[in-house]
Parts: structure tokens; C-alpha cells; sequence
């Protein structure tokens, strides 16, 4: 077995000491950072990459940090969802609805260590997805042209807007703002600078770090400004810690669920954590017949999200590293710290550079574990973070932010560039627009022009190369659906609508 | 009636990047889709978005999950957004341990914290920090105003 053997090099890589030590701190790290009202897994990935480069790490060492923190993120957000009822991010939701009243009922201990072992059961069914979808993938995907590549981003755009629930137009209208930033700088084929309006900070384009820190940092510092009001006081952590044997196995069927329904939604280019946490919150509510109390604090209904949650973040980093096409703001990031180490993801990947795949699959294993040994006997300091005030907390996330974006080039334009980025995001923002679209656009954005350019000089600029195999005709075919979807359901809830009206 | 407003700029700007757009165009290639084809597709379908937003804009009120913003806001969101700017450009002339101090101190007064505390907690933020930072995570930083004490 191939996989096998690689496997266990990959764990010969992540279980160095010294990238051992890496995805502890990696870890701790993510917790905070995750705990930190407004600060999500994209605020904390993004912010490490100019530091992980400073230090100059090994391109292995530095995956397996942003990796580590990715799902230190994932889990400290918990926190923050059933200590607070607050939602550090979008996929948190569901987790208030149920382990805020389990925290109210005096089991705060009990919630948070399901939920850790929740994550935990998640992270690992979805990472041995990973490990057997990801190579497959790989291998198919050599097949690969760059038709069949523009096509399958298209797919992963409406992918997003079809998913994003109740306002699908503006989701696509952000994705192309994103693909259109993605269009300033000097374009690398013909050497014609594009959008630069003469300034020589823009030549070669918009650093990412530089926008995912004003799109997330900066407009989350202004968000952060309206609630000073608001106090937040944390419920008490106290009583049983750990949850019983007779509680984990009332868990475990949605644990089981869960994690497949996370893990394959995960893969899906744009659907992400959020819509995997909904959808098995949802069929959990439905299956659970004898003595439902979901939205009550039902412990299933805490572990379906926080199980669906970690597993999609890891199965998101299968199209990510087998195809090249992030899934998620997050691993948008991710594959952004990869261009700046010259690592270009794709099928080829698995093949030429073994180490860092097996390597960061491998510690996704480690981080886990490490995660759920550290998160339930540390969960008294957690708490104390949450109660750091604000106007300690913001002046330091926004100097770390100005720092991140420094060192990536050492100009001050960028520091301009990063607010004017950050006040429009925040104004994107209030007009309720998803900034991850944008990010995900951005992302996307040159590998898509370059695709379809390359596609085009292929078929010396017939289109028709566009539709040609069967692979990109059953991509449009899956892009229709998308583009079907939200209009049928628009459809029919005002069909719906009418009906009740009438009735 | 904010996504009209928000349309129509969106709309504007999407003409004046066409017309900027437009110009591009290689002196000589190989390659039949020129530099100015995607960002117009783009600017296209942004445009039409626009548009349909115009025409069908959300209802207001009914499900915003922001919360409306009131004068009192508005009046800390400028102060907060020129206290950035002024940071910005602060950061290379008077160097990084100065204009973090001063910028710290100012965010941390705009969030309520109370004279003392906003003082001392932004002194010791950039002093820690620039240590951090430039001594432990090697991350150069400007000294600025203080670079004669470099050692």
C-alpha cells in the first residue's frame, strides 16, 4: 500500500520535535486567537503567515503551523459560543443553540468537553478521508487541462453563491470584486499594467496578506467599536469537567453522521463549515424522536455541529491540495502562504513534494490530539481570556495587524492600502456582503485568468474548447444545478408565501 | 434604498474601470485573449448585479444582521478610521515603538478604557511588542525618532 508508506513518512515529518513543538504552539495559538472575540481562523491564519516567514521556516514546518492553528481556530471559537453565546464566526451558530442553555443548566464542563471530543471524533473520521480521497483525486486530476481548471473554478464561484442561504446575488457580486482586485498589477503575459493609476505600490498588485488583514482585521476592529457597550460576562466554567461514559455514547451515532456529512460537504468548493454545521444540526433535530430537547441543551445537538465543523475544515483541504481550488476563506489563505513559498497545489504536489502533503496530513492527526489534551484541563485559563476588555485587546490586534503587513514588503503604502481595503470592507460588510467571497475571488481570480488564457492560446482562440471534454461538460452541468437551486427555492418559498397569504 | 445608493456607485465606478480598462492593450502577443478581457467580463457582470440590485434591492430592516448605525457611532468610526491613517503614517517617519505608543494610547481612550489604563497599556504594548517582534521573531521594524539608541 502506497498511501501507507507515505502515511508513515508523513508521520516521521510531523513527529520531529521540532515540528512537534511547532504544532503545540500552533495550537495554543489558534485556541486564543480563536477564543478573541471578532478573530476567526482567517484572522489567525492570515496573521502568522509574514511571522512564520520571518522566522523562516521550512515550507513544511510553516503548513503544519498555519494547519495547527486552522483548528486551534475551530476549537476556541467553541468557547466563546457556549461560555458567552456569542459566535467567534458563522459556524459557531449552531453550537450556541444548544451549548449556551447547557452552560445556563450549571454543565459548562460537560458541554466543552463534548464538544472537544466532538471536534476531535470530526477532525479524525475527516483527516482519514484525506487520506484516502486525496490521493485518489490527485491521480484523476493530472488528467486535468486548463479548460477543465477554469471550468471547475467557475464551479467553485457559483458553488459559493448558490450555497450562501438567502442572498446569493450579492455573494457573486463580491466573489467578482474579488476576481477583479485580483486583475491590479502588472499582468504577467503581456506585461501591460493594469489598474495601477500610476502608482508603483500597486505594480505588482494586491499583496494577500495586505488584503485579508484589511478585509478581516481592520473591519473587524471597526465592528468591534460598536459593541464597547455591550458587556459580556462569561458563565462559569465550574462543576463535573469531563463528561461520562453514558454521555459519550449518547453521542456517538451523531458523532459517526456527523462526521461523513462534514467531511463530504467540506470538500465542496464554497459550501464550507457553515453550511456543514446547519445541515447536520438539522437532520440530527429530525432523527432524534425519543426525548428531544434540541435547542434545550441537548447534548447531540452540540455534537452534530462541532462534529460536522472540524470535519469539513479538514476535508476542505482536499480540493485545496489536490486541485489547487480552495474551499473556504480559510483555506484560501492557507493556499496563499503556499504561492508565497513557491508551492504551487495541485496533482503534482503528491507526487514531487511527498513530505509536505503526508507531512501536514500527518499533523493534522498530531494537532488533534493535542488539542483535546490540552483544551480540558486549560479550559479555567481559556475563560479568563475571554474576560481581557477591549480596549486592551483591539489596540494590540491592530498593531500585530500593522506588523504582519510591514514585514511582508517594509512600505508604508501597504499600511494604506490595508485601511482603505479594511473601510471598504467594513462598509461591504454593513450592506450584509460576505468578505470571504471576496477573499475567495481574490484567490481565485489569477489562476482562473491564467487558465482561461492558457485554454484559449490552446485552441488558438476557439471557445469551444470551454465545453469540449466530458469532464468540463459535466462541470457546466453541475454549474447549472447551482444556478438552478436558489432560483427553485425562491421560487418555491414565494409560492409558499402565496399559499399561506391565500389560506 | 442603502443597496440603490450602494448600486449605483458600484454601477458608476464599473463604467469609469471600463473606460480605464479599455486602453489595455499588449504592443505585441501570441496569444489570442488579450490583458483586458477578463477584468471587462468582470466588470461586466459586477454591472449587471448592480443592476439587478437596483431593480430588486433587499428589504432593509427585516434581515440585517448588522446593527443601524446612529451619529454618536459614526463620529467614533471616523475618529478610529484617522487614528489609523495618522498611525499609518507615523509608522516609518517617527518609527515603530513611538507611533504604536501614541496610537495604542488614542484606540485605547476610543474604547473606553480609562486615562491610566490606556496609558500604561500602550507604552507597555509597544515596547513588548517592538521587543517581540524585532529582537525574538527577528520581523525588522522601523526605529524612526529612537534609532540612536540602537545598539
Amino acid at each position: 500500500m502506497d498511501t501507507f508508506s507515505y502515511l508513515g513518512q508523513g508521520f516521521g515529518v510531523a513527529l520531529s520535535p521540532y515540528n512537534l513543538f511547532t504544532a503545540l504552539c500552533g495550537t495554543l495559538i489558534g485556541t486564543i486567537v480563536g477564543l478573541l472575540p471578532g478573530l476567526g481562523p482567517i484572522n489567525g491564519v492570515a496573521l502568522l503567515i509574514p511571522i512564520a516567514f520571518a522566522l523562516g521556516l521550512p515550507p513544511e514546518t510553516a503548513l503544519i503551523l498555519l494547519a495547527a492553528v486552522y483548528l486551534g481556530c475551530e476549537y476556541g471559537g467553541r468557547i466563546s459560543s457556549i461560555l458567552l453565546n456569542i459566535p467567534g464566526e458563522a459556524s459557531a451558530v449552531m453550537t450556541t443553540l444548544d451549548g449556551y442553555p447547557l452552560a445556563r443548566q450549571g454543565k459548562a464542563g460537560v458541554a466543552l468537553s463534548i464538544s472537544a471530543w466532538s471536534s476531535f471524533v470530526g477532525g479524525l473520521m475527516a483527516t482519514c478521508g484525506v487520506v484516502i480521497f486525496a490521493p485518489l483525486l490527485a491521480k484523476w486530476a493530472v488528467a486535468f487541462g486548463p479548460a477543465e481548471y477554469f471550468v471547475l473554478m467557475v464551479f467553485a464561484i457559483v458553488c459559493l453563491a448558490g450555497m450562501a442561504g438567502n442572498k446569493p446575488m450579492k455573494t457573486a457580486i463580491a466573489c467578482c470584486i474579488g476576481l477583479l482586485l485580483s486583475c491590479v498589477g502588472i499582468d504577467s503575459n503581456s506585461g501591460v499594467y493594469r489598474f495601477t493609476f500610476g502608482s508603483l505600490g500597486l505594480a505588482d498588485g494586491i499583496q494577500f496578506v495586505v488584503l485579508v488583514l484589511g478585509l478581516f482585521s481592520v473591519s473587524e476592529i471597526l465592528v468591534l467599536l460598536e459593541r464597547t457597550h455591550h458587556g459580556h460576562k462569561a458563565l462559569d466554567a465550574s462543576g463535573r469537567m469531563l463528561f461520562n461514559i453514558k454521555e459519550g455514547l449518547s453521542v456517538l451515532g451523531t458523532n459517526l453522521r456527523s462526521g461523513v456529512v462534514g467531511f463530504f460537504l467540506g470538500i465542496l468548493p464554497g459550501a464550507g463549515a457553515t453550511l456543514a454545521s446547519a445541515v447536520a444540526y438539522m437532520s440530527e433535530k429530525r432523527l432524534a424522536i425519543k426525548d428531544n430537547k434540541f435547542g434545550n441543551g441537548d447534548l447531540r445537538g452540540l455534537a452534530a455541529p462541532e462534529t460536522a465543523n472540524s470535519a469539513s475544515a479538514c476535508g476542505s483541504l482536499v480540493p485545496m491540495l489536490t486541485l489547487g481550488v480552495p474551499g473556504s476563506g480559510t483555506t484560501a489563505v492557507m493556499l496563499g502562504a503556499l504561492t508565497l513559498y513557491n508551492i504551487t497545489p495541485g496533482p503534482l504536489l503528491f507526487r514531487d513534494q511527498p513530505d509536505i502533503v503526508w507531512g501536514l496530513i500527518a499533523s493534522l492527526f498530531v494537532a488533534n490530539i493535542m488539542l483535546i489534551v490540552i483544551n480540558v484541563p486549560m479550559i479555567k485559563i481559556f475563560t479568563k481570556i475571554l474576560a481581557v476588555p477591549y480596549w486592551a485587546l483591539v489596540p494590540a490586534i491592530a498593531i500585530i495587524t500593522s506588523i504582519g503587513v510591514y514585514a511582508v514588503h517594509a512600505t508604508a503604502f501597504d499600511l494604506f492600502l490595508m485601511i482603505g481595503i479594511g473601510v471598504a470592507g467594513y462598509i461591504l460588510r454593513k450592506m450584509d456582503f460576505p468578505l470571504s467571497a471576496i477573499l475567495l475571488g481574490f484567490i481565485l481570480g489569477g489562476l482562473m485568468e491564467q487558465n482561461l488564457r492558457r485554454a484559449l492560446s490552446l485552441s488558438n482562440g476557439d471557445l469551444s474548447i470551454l465545453w469540449g471534454s466530458s469532464i468540463t461538460l459535466g462541470v457546466w452541468a453541475l454549474v447549472a444545478l447551482m444556478i438552478a437551486l436558489p432560483i427553485w427555492r425562491m421560487w418555491r418559498g414565494r409560492r409558499k408565501a402565496a399559499a399561506q397569504s391565500v389560506g | 434604498m442603502q443597496d440603490r445608493i450602494f448600486a449605483g456607485v458600484s454601477l458608476l465606478l464599473c463604467v469609469a474601470l471600463t473606460l480605464t480598462a479599455w486602453g489595455y492593450h499588449a504592443p505585441f502577443s501570441y496569444e489570442p485573449v488579450g490583458p483586458r478581457a477578463f477584468p471587462l467580463l468582470l466588470l461586466l457582470l459586477i454591472a449587471l448585479g448592480a443592476i439587478y440590485l437596483i431593480v430588486k434591492p433587499s428589504r432593509t430592516g427585516s434581515e440585517a444582521q448588522e446593527p443601524a448605525l446612529d451619529r454618536h457611532m459614526i463620529r467614533k468610526i471616523v475618529l478610529c478610521i484617522v487614528a489609523l491613517l495618522i498611525y499609518a503614517s507615523l509608522f516609518e517617519l517617527a518609527g515603530f515603538i513611538v507611533s504604536s505608543a501614541v496610537f495604542a494610547i488614542a484606540m485605547a481612550r476610543l474604547y473606553e478604557g480609562t486615562w491610566v489604563a490606556s496609558l500604561s497599556s500602550g507604552v507597555l504594548l509597544a515596547v513588548g511588542l517592538y521587543l517581540l517582534f524585532d529582537k525574538v521573531l527577528d520581523v525588522p521594524l522601523p526605529l524612526g525618532l529612537l534609532s540612536a539608541l540602537e545598539i
